[in-house]
């Protein structure tokens, strides 16, 4: 997965600004939405994702694998980003 | 697992409107709070070939004290250094501007969103490869008629078919291609047909609503102005136009004017900064209120000079002032710096 062309994604103190530019939409993320962010940014897709987060939280697996391919879902429904290859 | 925060939902951020929906959704996150903006508007030079009736800046001629090459140059490296992810260049007509595409070039090499707003009479074909090559975000053309005769009715020495063509040289490169329509009494009438005629050129979208009255527009504002008759008709067609086009191609009408739009900022400040052809940094455009320079100070400086001059008592005042009477809006362009203390 990665980011899709007009999409730019910022920190800030109060959470991660994702800023869909051509739309000129904006999303602000919680923290736990932030370091999701910051994966999708290094290109891993969902199974990576969710194991890299497995390392850091604790809590049921298949829970979080659920919840992070609903946050991905949603992601891609906004156009925020997309499977590598349908960039 | 939602992907966006507790009560920080969609929003848009050019123009977020004064809708009570959009102002639930963004309770909590102040644009204080932002460490830089979050979108650029820079108004690069003065100069223009056309001599609008509705100009919003009254352009024209240069301006006597504009930005260097190497001034504007710096600017856009503090603009990178700041992570700033959205840039709008306008004018004047910015392809007047000689080293436009010296600037575009640091925008678009550091994977900066970047939109030209032009009225689209310089885009030839060796235009138009730069544009494609550079990967902008978008061209935004300004077209106010269906015809001709609309059209050039109300920019004067403008040449409808030249913008035409832009769009079409745009678009078979492939460059994002976008669409503005002032509506005022001489065009009014054709804003159907124009979202037809923009539909079949295959731009993106088609941006429209009320004439702010600044600028030439307000020394104007008597011959241009619609009146509610024609408003209501004319949102009625737009609304009518963004349906039939739905998920074939954007049609926004922003639908409050400028009276409601300053009511809704001087309580929600936008993160964002308006940069004249001097370098003088203006709080929003229909307010005549400079927060700062940035041949003198730093982008990161002006930034946090916007932050506390939105809060001055001098600039509540004059805009309540404003709201109580629009004519008031006709001193945006008499600017004046609001004090630092």
């Amino acid at each position: 997965m990665n980011f899709t062309e007009h999409t730019k994604i910022r920190k800030e103190k109060f959470g991660t600004v994702v800023f869909d530019t051509l739309t000129e939409k904006i999303f602000i993320t919680d923290e736990i939405g932030s370091e999701i962010l910051e994966l999708v940014k290094r290109r891993m897709d969902v199974p990576e994702i969710v194991s890299t987060l497995a390392d850091s939280y604790d809590g049921d697996p298949e829970a979080m694998k659920k919840d992070i391919a609903e946050f991905a879902e949603q992601l891609k429904s906004n156009k925020i980003i997309a499977d590598s290859a349908q960039e | 697992m939602d992907i966006v925060a507790k009560g920080k939902d969609v929003n848009r951020l050019t123009n977020p409107g004064p809708d009570d929906k959009l102002r639930a959704m963004f309770e909590g996150t102040k644009f204080e709070d932002y460490d830089a903006p979050l979108f650029f508007a820079w108004q690069i030079n003065a100069a223009c070939n056309l001599g609008c009736l509705h100009c919003c800046e009254d352009a024209g001629h240069s301006m006597p004290d504009e930005m260097t090459k190497a001034q504007a140059l710096d600017l856009c490296r503090q603009i990178v250094d700041m992570d700033i992810p959205y840039v709008a260049i306008s004018g004047g007509e910015p392809l007047l501007c000689p080293h436009i595409f010296d600037v575009c070039k640091i925008i678009r090499d550091n994977n900066i969103s970047l939109k030209i707003e032009t009225n689209g009479e310089f885009i030839d074909e060796e235009i138009a490869d730069k544009f494609a090559e550079l990967k902008m975000r978008s061209v935004q053309v300004s077209i106010d008629g269906a015809s001709p005769e609309a059209h050039e009715s109300l920019r004067l020495q403008g040449d409808w078919k030249k913008a035409i063509a832009a769009c079409k040289l745009l678009l078979e490169r492939g460059v994002t291609t976008e669409i503005v329509f002032v509506p005022t009494k001489f065009n009014i009438h054709e804003v159907g047909d124009l979202v037809d005629l923009a539909y079949s050129l295959g731009v993106y979208g088609v941006y429209t609503g009320k004439t702010m009255r600044i600028g030439r527009a307000a020394t104007n504002w008597d011959i241009i102005c619609p009146s509610d008759e024609e408003y209501e008709k004319f949102f009625n067609v737009v609304q009518e136009k963004a349906t039939q086009y739905e998920g074939k191609m954007k049609v926004y009408y922003y639908p409050y004017d400028v009276i409601e739009e300053l009511k809704y900022r001087l309580e929600s400040p936008s993160a964002s900064l308006l940069v004249l052809p001097n370098g003088k940094v203006k709080l929003i455009g229909p307010l005549p209120f400079l927060c700062g320079d940035l041949k003198k100070k730093t982008l990161r400086e002006v930034w946090e000079d916007y932050k506390v001059a939105w809060r001055r008592p001098e600039v509540i005042e004059f805009t309540n002032r404003v709201v109580a009477d629009p004519n008031l809006l006709a001193e945006s362009n008499n600017w004046r710096q609001v004090s630092s203390s």
